[in-house]
């Protein structure tokens, strides 16, 4: 899926000046399957382009679209297909659910949506060092634990782009390299493209354009 | 594994509390509806005087009853009463002026012996089946028409005696006795019930057996027109009854014991079925206002699976579908309890000689579904707007 910005400035950063690289003000199209950094400073708009991605807000000017269709348009049923098949998110507060354990998480979302099987989705567990929390409760995981259990929701649906807000930001470099390993991999087979957010250095990932806020 | 996040956390004892609360007032509300319903049927089935017909008389007064006041009707006055543009025809009411005994004639009824009071009015005032209301001297039996109250109070000696109750199909089909003496004679004659009325409360006979019975068996005296019967016309009952109250008459059918405790039983059923509406309607919204807490209660969990893709009619048709199973419990075990309390009521009612007919009124079975799709509707309404306030947010 494209996705085309033109001139967008959310509300409230309407007053603040945002310079010609920046995707705030500007043009940016980013195309099917491209690997996207966004890398900004806290309070640069970060979670406020992810909420809008996802329909949760609306207060912006300018206009975003996915492929040729504006997303001002959408209505319910538009938004809901976005969802389910459109754009997967790992939202910086990964919207859990805490009374449930990590498999009924990703259940949840694989009932709805379809997708990666169970036993894969146990590998891909095992694989972020998850094997133990298959069966426990979302509420008392670490927080880095719940960050990776929500990358794996994240890749357990179709999608054709994955929005990550701040994805490591509770995992260390060692889980980081392997969530980063897991979200290429499953990028390439679905032909998808990511669009990341992050605060770190651009090092650790690989990524096909960047973008300042 | 959505029930066990949206409704396993719940305070189960609200949801007990507002299903009791439904359960009585459904209850209170299907009995209420279907004993108003009875209770106005009950002596209208089989009503054979016609429609819009009102037996007249004066109004009874402190000195009319020292014979201080007139209290008959006199030809000029039933003619200028029928000329009237309001009223169809008129008629004096034809009173015996000789004694007058009934008894059963049946091995099948225990002997049952009472005075009786014979009045008479044409056939043009009788509803159009009432070919039978005839009578000549080679007729073989002689056509009756009962005052309803006569049947309470047979039923009554009935339940005295331990027998089965009268139905007005099994009173038509007891045999009776009348026997009429007077000064020239007497005579016993077999007669049969052949309808029922609540407007007349003296036993009605064909006005050829009154004349014939008067001249052979009565006094000389032509007796006085004590009461008329007037049938108004059509859609102007309203006019003849004010008519009526300006010239100091009453309908006789005011006085009537079935019309009294008709309207005695069906107002308390009407202030039940009130109170049961409010119940109802206070239960629905207590269960409708837990589903709107259990939704905020539930704000993140319903909030996070309309944001990973969930539609909000379908999260909104979880909680509908939850209620609705707890509505409906109440309203089968409703159904169960007003059976109970059908038996009870007719039982008690029986006692005082009132039988309604006891089978299912169809009104007490379609206040379930409508009731039910009432709750559905409203409930799916108020869902679907709590839960579209949480879908993009």
């Amino acid at each position: 899926m494209k996705i085309t910005f033109e001139n967008v400035i959310p509300n409230p950063l309407s007053e603040y000046p945002h310079a010609s690289e920046s995707l705030w003000g500007n043009t940016h199209v980013l195309e099917q399957g491209q690997k996207v950094l966004i890398n900004a400073a806290s309070g640069k708009g970060k979670t406020t382009l992810t909420h809008i991605l996802a329909g949760l807000r609306h207060d912006y000017t300018g206009n975003i679209s996915f492929d040729s269709t504006s997303i001002s348009s959408f209505k319910t049923d538009e938004w809901l297909r976005s969802r389910q098949s459109s754009l997967s998110f790992v939202f910086q507060d990964l919207q859990l659910f805490p009374s449930l354990t990590s498999e009924e998480n990703i259940l949840l979302n694989t009932n709805l949506k379809g997708g990666v099987s169970i036993a894969q989705m146990r590998e891909w567990a095992e694989f972020l060092g998850l094997g133990d929390k298959w069966n426990t409760k979302a509420e008392i995981m670490s927080m880095g634990q719940q960050q990776r259990l929500c990358i794996l929701r994240a890749l357990s649906q179709p999608f054709e782009t994955l929005v990550l807000d701040e994805p490591f930001s509770h995992l260390d470099e060692q889980n980081t390299k392997l969530a980063l390993q897991l979200i290429q991999e499953r990028c390439s087979d679905l032909d998808a493209g990511f669009l990341l957010t992050t605060l770190d250095p651009t090092d650790r990932v690989s990524f096909d354009k960047e973008i300042k806020l | 594994m959505l029930k066990k996040l949206l409704f396993q956390n719940q305070d189960k004892k609200q949801v007990f509390l507002a299903a009791i609360g439904a359960l009585l007032g459904m209850t209170f509300l299907i009995t209420s509806t279907h004993f108003l319903y009875r209770i106005n049927e009950f002596g209208e089935g089989n009503e054979i005087l016609g429609s819009n017909i009102l037996v007249v008389q004066r109004k009874v007064t402190a000195a009319s009853t020292f014979n201080l006041s007139k209290n008959d009707f006199t030809q000029e006055e039933m003619k200028e009463i029928e000329e009237q543009p309001f009223v169809q025809r008129v008629q004096a009411v034809k009173s015996n002026n000789f004694r007058v005994w009934l008894e059963t004639n049946s091995d099948l009824v225990p002997p049952f012996k009472t005075d009786a009071f014979i009045q008479s009015i044409d056939r043009e005032f009788l509803d159009a089946n009432a070919a039978e209301w005839k009578w000549d001297t080679n007729s073989r039996e002689l056509p009756i028409i009962m005052p309803r109250d006569f049947v309470v109070m047979l039923n009554t000696f009935m339940s005295s005696m331990s027998m089965p109750q009268v139905t007005d199909e099994l009173a038509t089909s007891i045999p009776f006795k009348l026997r009429i003496s007077g000064a020239k004679g007497e005579k016993w004659l077999n007669a049969r019930i052949i309808g029922f009325t609540n407007e007349i409360s003296a036993l009605l006979v064909p006005m050829e057996f009154m004349n014939y019975a008067n001249n052979k068996y009565g006094d000389e005296e032509e007796g006085k027109i004590t009461q008329i019967i007037i049938q108004g016309k059509k859609g102007k009952f309203g006019s003849l009854e004010k008519y009526l109250d300006k010239n100091n008459l009453e309908p006789k059918k005011s006085q009537m014991i079935v019309g009294r405790l008709k309207s005695i039983i069906s107002t308390l059923v009407m202030i039940v079925f009130i109170v049961s509406i409010v119940a109802v309607v206070s239960s629905g919204i207590v269960l409708l206002q837990y589903m709107r807490l259990l939704l905020s209660q539930n704000d993140y969990e319903v909030k996070t699976l309309l944001r990973i893709g969930y539609a909000p009619h379908f999260i909104a048709s979880l909680f509908i579908r939850y209620f609705s199973l707890v509505f409906a419990c109440s309203l089968f075990a409703a159904f169960g309890l007003f059976f109970v309390l059908k038996w009870w009521i007719n039982q008690t009612l029986q006692i005082g000689g009132i039988y309604l007919n006891e089978s299912l009124s169809l009104i007490s079975i379609l206040i379930i579904p409508l009731s039910f799709v009432l709750f559905i509707t409203v409930g799916t309404i108020s869902a679907r707007k709590n839960v579209m306030k949480l879908f993009n947010i």
